[in-house]
């Protein structure tokens, strides 16, 4: 299963939307950097498997929403263990 | 496991390079291994002895160094994507009549088969965009 990554903000780009386009049943995403504004909520977003850097999200003063689950950067790497391939979305 | 990263970032036009930083730090915590980090695209950038930061911004040349120093980290960069942004070993900028090389002790020019064979043999590819 696939670990989608996701860096530009929501507004700013269609990073978010193309990887949801893509996105399949079991995969997961990770909000980074400015990808974090979509933790808020809303967007479109799976209701599961769906993460977000917690130091980003802090960083920008960005509130996580209750189906986004907030990680430190060493659950991301356990995240890379367990998906393969790990894809990156940033145009 | 094994790791790749590809840094597209340059150090101070997007966050993609101190975000792979960070991930490489906590993958080699985690007990991982990193096989390359390679620099494509203007994530050669990164490979600059030239930058001059201020003091109270982040500098990554040097903490990409140490880490390089400290757990002998393979950072390659691709060397036609540093050519045309001028990023130049001492040996190429003689060979393109330069008047001096800028590439930063622990880095090392290299071609796109060095990403190649580098995701041929990891585990895993991280990508960093700009």
């Amino acid at each position: 299963m696939t670990l989608h990554i996701v860096n530009q903000s929501p507004y700013s780009g269609c990073a978010l939307s193309d990887c949801l386009d893509a996105i399949a049943e079991g995969d997961a995403l990770i909000l980074i950097e400015d990808g974090v504004y979509a933790a808020a909520g809303q967007h479109g977003l799976p209701e599961k498997q769906t993460f977000c850097l917690t130091a980003d999200a802090n960083a920008r003063g960005v509130s996580i929403a209750n189906s986004v689950e907030g990680i430190d950067e060493a659950r991301w790497v356990a995240l890379c263990t367990q998906h393969n391939p790990i894809v990156s979305w940033f145009k | 496991m094994q790791f790749t990263l590809v840094v597209y970032g340059a150090p101070h036009s997007s966050e993609g390079a101190a975000t792979a930083l960070r991930f490489a730090r906590a993958l080699l915590q985690s007990g991982h291994a990193i096989y390359r980090v390679f620099f494509y695209s203007d994530g050669v950038h990164n490979g600059s002895a030239l930058a001059a930061p201020p003091q109270d911004e982040q500098d990554l040349l040097s903490q990409w160094q140490a880490l390089e120093r400290n757990h002998k980290l393979d950072l390659t960069i691709c060397i036609a994507a540093a050519q045309r942004r001028g990023v130049l070993s001492p040996s190429e900028a003689s060979r393109l009549e330069k008047t001096s090389g800028n590439l930063a002790d622990g880095f090392e020019l290299a071609g796109l088969g060095q990403l190649a064979e580098a995701s041929a043999v990891s585990d895993r590819v991280v990508t960093f965009g700009g």
